[in-house]
């Protein structure tokens, strides 16, 4: 026969069984009051002076300040009674009065402790992660690197992508005749535009080689076609360099421009280097020609390759030059005539 | 004296502990040791001529499967909420909370703590970000527990706008 109810034998039993390392005490509350009617069990293992009977339960655990009288029924978990001590503290009412029951579970909570010292270092330091890799990678890609939904392996993607080159113009001659702090924070207010364009279109900074960078685009997720990306981004960096430009000579301070090369192609995708040291990186034919079109970018100019230009939805503004490119040779590019 | 209790809320690792102890016992350590349910401590303010004796709860960072439960905002009477401000998602736990504190106890006064201001070249809170706190009225500080920068002023602050006007 199945019996619904646990046999009071068996519930003693529990009850001795799980109580035992609790050291429990109880406060019998007059009813709707804080003041104490009876104390019973280890007290000493929560107070510091024995509670007396008609006086307040506040005055011997300021925990307990401006909880009571018990409306309606609440735990305190894990309460910090005393230094290197933790304490439930469960307070219901029944028809006599109200109870408050204290349960010493340092041991519980100082083995819980471990683990959730552990879980929240391991928080901290995917935090520390994403935030590194969000500063070379873009934060898109850095999260998805992070949570594994993309690999960055050894072993080679071919991928057809867009790479943008950009580079400042007579850096050389401005690093030459001006202090190192200046170069660096000139530097660091042109990157910080050139960076920023990339990354909110969705690009993945490749290098940053002195006062150049080299970005691709067509692996971070993005609603766009990566070629409307790049695009987008090479507009951006002219738009921001001459936003910036604007502010540096009403401070009269130098004015610099920017060179931006775009070509679109198949490239291998993977880590180059050693175990010590690696890097992700692309290479392909396209890299190199967007590295030639950048090299002969004006300040403020931007030179596109045919397959770029032709994979745009809306075709801007250009106008058709060709070029020898060293190692490449004779070549239609475009320059886009900027408003 | 005029008694109060405030909670210091917000995610793990924020720095809640830190604040507490750089106020009352203007002390600093490096290493992060995660709390466990709540450490209560104590310390008068003066603010407006009157002295307020904070009953300051520590309590441990709210979490994804570790919520803070509401009884400990029992009779609290005013909320610091912590913002580590060199990891972004912390804003968004202090959102959530913020909405509990509400629903359980109403309008009390909140004020924002931005907290860890001496690690700017980690710092993540931007303009958005600011507009977004700026908009639910509490007022914001940045603070560095580690500096002791606005510590004080955290704590009196949130003291002030507890005391009837």
């Amino acid at each position: 026969m199945n019996k619904p109810h646990i046999p009071k034998s068996i519930s003693q039993r529990l009850a001795s069984y799980h109580l035992a390392n609790l050291s429990p005490a109880w406060v019998e509350l007059a009813p709707n009051t804080e003041q104490i009617k009876s104390i019973g069990g280890k007290w000493q293992a929560y107070f510091t002076k024995q509670p007396k009977v008609n006086t307040n339960i506040s005055d011997y655990c300021d925990t307990l300040q401006g909880m009571l009288p018990i409306e309606y029924a609440f735990e305190l978990p894990h309460m910090q009674l005393k230094d290197n001590t933790y304490t439930d503290i469960i307070a219901f009412e029944d028809v006599s009065g109200g109870w408050l029951l204290f349960l010493d579970v340092t041991n519980n909570v100082l083995e819980l402790q471990q683990y959730q010292q552990a879980a929240n270092e391991l928080h901290l330091l995917k935090g520390q992660l994403d935030r590194t890799l969000s500063r070379h990678i873009g934060h898109e890609i850095a999260q998805l690197a992070v949570d594994g939904d993309i690999q960055l392996n050894t072993e080679g993607e071919r991928k057809i992508i867009s790479t943008l080159f950009v580079d400042i113009r007579g850096f050389t001659n401005y690093n030459e005749k001006v202090d190192a702090q200046e170069v660096m924070n000139t530097l660091n207010a042109y990157m910080h535009e050139m960076l920023q364009s990339i990354l909110d279109n969705h690009g993945i900074i490749d290098k940053i080689m002195g006062d150049g960078i080299m970005a691709i685009f067509g692996i971070a997720a993005s609603n766009n076609n990566h070629v409307e990306d790049v695009f987008q981004a090479g507009l951006t960096i002219q738009q921001r360099i001459k936003a910036l430009n604007e502010k540096r000579a009403q401070r009269q301070q130098e004015v610099l421009g920017v060179g931006v090369g775009i070509a679109t192609g198949e490239a291998v995708l993977g880590i180059l280097g050693s175990h010590e040291r690696r890097a992700f990186t692309a290479i392909g034919k396209h890299v190199n020609l967007a590295a030639r079109l950048e090299s002969n970018a004006r300040a403020g100019e931007i030179l596109l390759d045919e397959v770029t230009l032709n994979a745009l939805e809306k075709t801007p503004h250009h106008r058709r030059v060709n070029l020898e490119l060293k190692g490449i040779g004779k070549v239609d590019v475009y320059t886009v005539v900027l408003d | 004296m005029i008694q109060k209790k405030i909670c210091i809320l917000g995610a793990a690792g924020v720095g809640k502990t830190s604040l507490t102890a750089q106020f009352v016992y203007s002390k600093f350590s490096e290493k992060y040791l995660s709390s466990m349910g709540v450490k209560i401590d104590r310390k008068v303010v003066h603010v407006d001529e009157t002295d307020v004796n904070l009953m300051i709860w520590d309590v441990h960072g709210e979490e994804k499967y570790k919520k803070i439960p509401t009884s400990y905002l029992r009779g609290a009477s005013g909320i610091l909420m912590v913002i580590d401000g060199t990891r972004i998602d912390t804003v968004a736990v202090a959102e959530e909370v913020r909405q509990r504190v509400l629903d359980k106890l109403g309008d009390v006064p909140f004020v924002y703590l931005l907290n860890k201001s001496d690690l700017q070249d980690a710092w993540s809170i931007n303009e958005n970000i600011m507009q977004q706190l700026q908009v639910t009225g509490s007022p914001i500080l940045l603070t560095s527990a580690k500096t002791g920068d606005n510590v004080e002023t955290a704590f009196s602050t949130i003291a002030k706008a507890m005391l009837p006007t």
